[in-house]
């Protein structure tokens, strides 16, 4: 027998989720530095299934995203703390052991390309 | 969004603490998720497993103990899909979504690396602005994903970029490392390049109530099957198989 397809019922109540969202909003007057958030002035058109352009289109965003950011932080926040100085040492996401890994697996991929030249 | 000229008398605050937590039946790969994410966002407070998953109206409440005005919370289902609720305390909204394509921090093939509590740009693409949906996920996600300056565990120094991007009516999520490196030329400006730090994942949205875990439905996404009906399909097109060959 066929099976009979279900009609999913859309809901799309804009109104509503216009007003929730100007319930929670944050105060449009907050200084940027303090959610440090930026919209990129495109759409993503890459195709979903092309991994490589997708991934270009994604780092375009954020690239675009990071020099508009760094623009924004140096005209209205002359003192925005910005580039970490180089003496500046602290706990960082991933630890040293697993850096090294990473290391090490580049490094040997290279030596496995040179390998098979 | 723009900046707007700040009086200094009256300074706003973002203040912001998400509340994390995921539901019993989480598989290693979606703990290693929200261990890259806690790492990640130092305004996170993470708490133990939610003993049940009927019980919803339980995470308002859990979220006032904390001090929480977000929560992130991760739902198992069958040990294989994994949800992610993402809420406004304590009076809504809750956007359910799908988690697919997780890649976490842990994969070798990422090499980036930025510093413990730094505070990361936002960055999201102009879909956002385009539906009302989009919209208030925007405005969700920069409360759960910005790290306030307050936040205790935070950093100076920006080096790390999250982005966001709707793409085939998903969300992509992508963590990149900014460097400015000096260029190879000498007396240029230094050059901003990114390399991928992780994790990765695509949430598809499937649900905005209005409250929080709960009340009216607001959006639902007409588009959306769930993965257990997927494998129903793909299942009855083998028994199909099967049944032809036998008549």
């Amino acid at each position: 027998a066929d099976a009979v397809p279900i009609q999913k019922v859309e809901i799309n109540n804009e109104v509503a989720l216009a007003r929730i969202r100007e319930s929670m909003q944050l105060d449009p007057s907050i200084p940027w530095t303090e959610t440090l958030a930026v919209s990129y002035p495109h759409t993503i058109d890459a195709d979903v299934n092309d991994d490589l352009n997708r991934e270009l289109a994604f780092y375009k965003q954020a690239l675009h995203s990071a020099s508009h950011a760094k623009s924004l932080a140096a005209k209205s926040y002359p003192n925005f703390p910005w580039t970490r100085p180089n003496d500046y040492f602290a706990e960082m996401v991933k630890t040293d052991v697993h850096m090294e890994r990473i290391r090490q697996r580049l490094l040997d991929e290279k030596a496995g390309i040179k390998k098979s030249e | 969004q723009t900046q707007v000229a700040i009086p200094v008398a009256k300074k706003r605050k973002n203040k912001q603490r998400v509340l994390l937590l995921s539901s019993r039946g989480v598989t290693h790969r979606m703990r290693h998720l929200m261990n890259d994410i806690e790492v990640l966002l130092p305004h996170v407070k993470k708490d133990s497993k939610l003993d049940s998953k009927s019980q919803l109206h339980l995470l308002p409440e859990l979220a006032d103990l904390n001090n929480c005005n977000n929560t992130l919370y991760f739902e198992a289902r069958r040990h294989e899909d994994l949800y992610l609720w993402a809420a406004k305390m304590p009076n809504g909204p809750s956007i359910k979504m799908h988690v697919q394509n997780v890649h976490t921090m842990d994969e070798l093939k990422m090499t980036g690396n930025c510093l413990k509590g730094s505070r990361g740009l936002l960055s999201f693409d102009k879909s956002f602005d385009d539906t009302e949906w989009g919209k208030l996920t925007k405005e969700l996600f920069t409360h759960i994903f910005g790290v306030p300056p307050t936040a205790r565990k935070a950093k100076p120094f920006v080096d790390h970029i999250l982005t966001f991007s709707i793409v085939d009516q998903k969300i992509w999520f992508r963590n990149f490392q900014i460097i400015e490196k000096d260029p190879l030329v000498a007396n240029g400006a230094p050059q901003t390049t990114l390399v991928e730090i992780g994790p990765r994942f695509v949430l598809t949205p499937i649900r905005i109530f209005e409250g929080a875990f709960g009340g009216a439905t607001v959006y639902s996404n007409p588009e959306f099957i769930s993965p257990t009906a997927v494998r129903t399909a793909i299942r009855k097109e083998h028994s199909k198989k099967y049944n032809v060959r036998k008549n």
